[in-house]
């Protein structure tokens, strides 16, 4: 007993004593404070001149971005020529030196579509010193979300789910969201719907990126969107969509709004060809008019559903190469220069995987400019700052990339496009919702 | 009624289909007690065979169709004589492992082939016009591929009841010590069950991949899809695969057509089928026609 007694004293006094020497030493460590800080202020002008010297001797730096997304598994058919479009775009900055004597790294790494592996190779690429990351799932940005708070690191994601931009600072769209997507094809819907309010239903993926644009759908309509959504559907593996193309028929459904993959679409169009029930003009009276968002098209739609995707309308932001201008031409030579056989080169994941890539080039372009360090926080400011006069016009979309402190979705504006004779074709001129802005 | 009958006639398409590649699962089954859990790789191997020697060799479409199931019927033979044939008398777990790891090489094999992260469909050499019998509408794809399902299904049960080689898979099925007294080879047999499994598996993926598109995951999911229909009609039984798949055909098709979209409910088409084969395996543990083994302790 004696002995514990001793020991408390003991630790006591220790305790005491160390408390009163950090008192008397608080001015020190205050001038301590001063003088790290004076350094640390010294020592980030010493690095910008340091980097400029660099530029000038021709000693480039090496800056580091990293890029999880399905190469393999679900979606893959997407996840692959976003991938190459990335790699490719990297791979042409390096070779022609648009960054100067620096060079891009670019880690790409398949996670298989599974969230865990979505975060341990974001842990990996935070190791190697990354400044901008380039995410790809609905369901991994939304999980990763807080890490990306946590970490102030610029995340540019292949989901444009409305919900990843909820509470979070760092994440970056790089086109409009789903939910814009849904509410300005509807509203394409009601211009031009001939008799009465439109009747629509949508057909979903069953999951988190399915479901995203459902509500602020229904929010448009209860703000005035002159339109009815009889049903939403949550498509499974089906073989055949007889019975649920029937059930709408019956329910006096004319458009479709699908917000899936492909497959799955496909699918559903093929059964509507077999019933004979898909329209055959825009709204035809008695008949199902399909449209989709920007996953639930493009030119693999047609390679899987064929002459059934005849007269299928999708929106995106992207230019197709059908689209025939600087921006198309540009694409295909990249896919040439690299290698990429026909079917990546027109595909529009590709060209999403060039403009995230585009996106992050040009933040670096434009801090190096300024003289600016390269790292999360320039990154970030850079894209803050990316419009009015310094939007960034990529040529592979329809319209400029901008972002604010207000505005984390790229390209504010959709190109309608229209299948005919096998091929997507664009409808009109590019178009902005009005919709949008009641249901914020 | 007429929407009635639309509803029957899609449902017995699909649940032929889903009889057709569940098939596959029985014939290993009803010799070698496995599960095979690479069915859907399968599945997808003889898709993108048909399509490559259609599309990229230029052969017809019918040929293509004929020798993708032989090809994968060798396939499956191979494998089952490289992997499978050392674990003869080895406990069925270790089996089942070993058939999971094939499905995993099966699908690096394919990831390394535009199969694995492409889309491609068959050229479309049947009438896009759908074949209409009193407002009762079926596609030409649909009916051929029903045609073809009940051909192979007709052909596989002649087999089994009728040919030396199917009496002698259904004697090692029963009793496999038995069988080898009287001279059956087992290990024969077990290789000519994995080849069946290809040839059905290659002209279910031919068929699927006709009426979808080809893609590796929708494919692969096939693999799945048909679990419950093997389960619900035993196993080890052909028929039962058979009258299972139609049964779940139907199922989805009026769930779809009469529950989905009402009551506020939706996805019950995925969903029914399975309470219902819980509900029939409460009262049918071994499914509507699988063998009922009792041993004694």
């Amino acid at each position: 007993m004696k002995t514990v007694k001793k020991m408390f004293w003991f630790i006591f006094m220790i305790s005491c004593g160390l408390l009163f020497y950090s008192c008397g030493e608080g001015e020190k460590v205050a001038d301590l404070e001063s003088k790290v800080e004076q350094l640390t202020s010294e020592n980030t002008t010493l690095q910008k001149d340091l980097t400029a010297l660099k530029e000038k001797v021709g000693e480039g730096q090496v800056y580091k971005l990293g890029c999880s997304l399905a190469i393999t598994g679900p979606t893959s058919d997407a996840g692959n020529p976003y991938s190459k479009g990335v790699e490719d775009y990297v791979q042409y900055v390096n070779d022609e030196k648009l960054l100067g004597d620096s060079k891009l790294v670019c880690f790409i790494k398949d996670d298989g579509y599974e969230n865990e592996a979505t975060k341990r190779n974001f842990e990996e690429f935070l190791d190697e010193g990354i400044v901008l990351y380039l995410n790809y799932s609905t369901g991994s940005t939304l999980a990763l979300k807080n890490d990306f708070e946590e970490e102030k690191i610029p995340v540019i994601p292949a989901s444009f789910h409305a919900g990843n931009l909820e509470g979070s600072h760092y994440i970056f769209l790089p086109i409009v969201s789903y939910s814009n997507q849904a509410i300005s094809l509807s509203e394409y819907i009601v211009a031009n719907h001939k008799k009465g309010t439109p009747q629509a239903a949508m057909f979903i993926n069953p999951s988190a990126f399915g479901r995203g644009p459902v509500d602020d759908l229904k929010k448009a309509v209860a703000a005035g969107l002159k339109m009815d959504i009889l049903e939403v559907v949550e498509h499974g593996q089906d073989l055949d969509n007889t019975a649920l193309l029937k059930r709408l028929l019956e329910k006096k459904v004319q458009y479709v709004i699908c917000h899936t993959v492909q497959p799955p679409v496909a699918t559903l169009l093929k059964s509507a060809q077999a019933l004979g029930v898909a329209a055959k003009t825009y709204g035809e009276p008695g008949k199902l008019t399909f449209l989709g968002l920007h996953y639930a098209g493009g030119p693999d739609l047609i390679t899987l559903a064929g002459s059934a995707a005849e007269g299928y309308y999708w929106t995106t932001s992207y230019k197709l190469t059908s689209y025939k201008d600087e921006g198309a031409d540009a694409q295909l030579a990249l896919a040439k220069r690299y290698g990429r056989d026909e079917k990546t080169a027109n595909s529009q994941n590709y060209t999403n995987g060039v403009q995230v890539a585009q996106i992050a080039v040009e933040a670096i372009r434009r801090a190096k400019a300024k003289g600016n360090e390269i790292d999360r926080q320039s990154l970030y400011e850079e894209l803050l700052a990316m419009n009015g006069y310094d939007a960034y016009y990529p040529l592979t979309t329809v319209g400029p990339v901008t972002f604010s402190k207000d505005d984390q979705q790229g390209v504010d504006t959709l190109q309608l496009y229209r299948v005919e004779d096998g091929v997507f074709q664009a409808i009109g001129v590019p178009f902005r919702s009005e919709f949008v802005k009641k249901v914020k | 009624m007429i929407y009635f009958l639309q509803l029957v006639v899609s449902g017995t398409v699909v649940g032929s289909i889903y009889a057709l590649s569940g098939l596959g699962f029985v014939l290993i089954y009803k010799s070698s007690r496995v599960l095979n859990m690479a069915h859907g790789q399968i599945i997808a191997c003889g898709a993108f065979i048909t399509f490559a020697l259609t599309v990229w060799a230029g052969i017809p479409i019918y040929l293509s169709f004929i020798i993708s199931m032989i090809i994968t019927f060798f396939m499956a033979m191979s494998v089952e004589r490289v992997f499978l044939r050392r674990l003869i008398g080895e406990p069925v777990i270790s089996v089942i492992m070993v058939t999971i790891g094939l499905m995993s090489i099966l699908d690096g094999l394919i990831y390394l082939t535009p199969f694995g992260t492409e889309n491609f469909s068959f050229p479309e050499f049947l009438p896009k016009t759908p074949i209409t019998m009193g407002g009762v509408s079926i596609s030409w794809t649909q009916f051929v591929g029903v045609i073809i399902t009940f051909m192979l299904i007709a052909g596989f049960s002649w087999f089994f009841k009728k040919s030396t080689l199917g009496i002698s898979m259904r004697a090692v099925s029963d009793d496999q010590l038995a069988s080898m007294s009287i001279g059956v080879s087992i290990p024969k047999v077990f290789g000519l069950a994995w080849a069946a499994a290809g040839f059905s598996a290659a002209a279910a993926g031919g068929i699927i991949g006709n009426i979808t598109g080809l893609n590796f995951d929708t494919l692969v999911a096939f693999g799945i899809i048909v679990f419950p229909v093997v389960i619900l009609g035993g196993l080890d039984s052909i028929f039962g695969a058979i009258v299972a798949g139609i049964i779940m055909g139907l199922i989805q098709q009026f769930a779809a057509g009469y529950l989905d979209g009402h009551w506020g409910l939706n996805g019950t088409a995925n969903v029914l089928p399975y309470i219902i084969l819980l509900i029939i395996l409460l009262f049918k543990p071994h499914g509507l026609f699988g063998t009922h083994e009792i041993e004694r302790v």
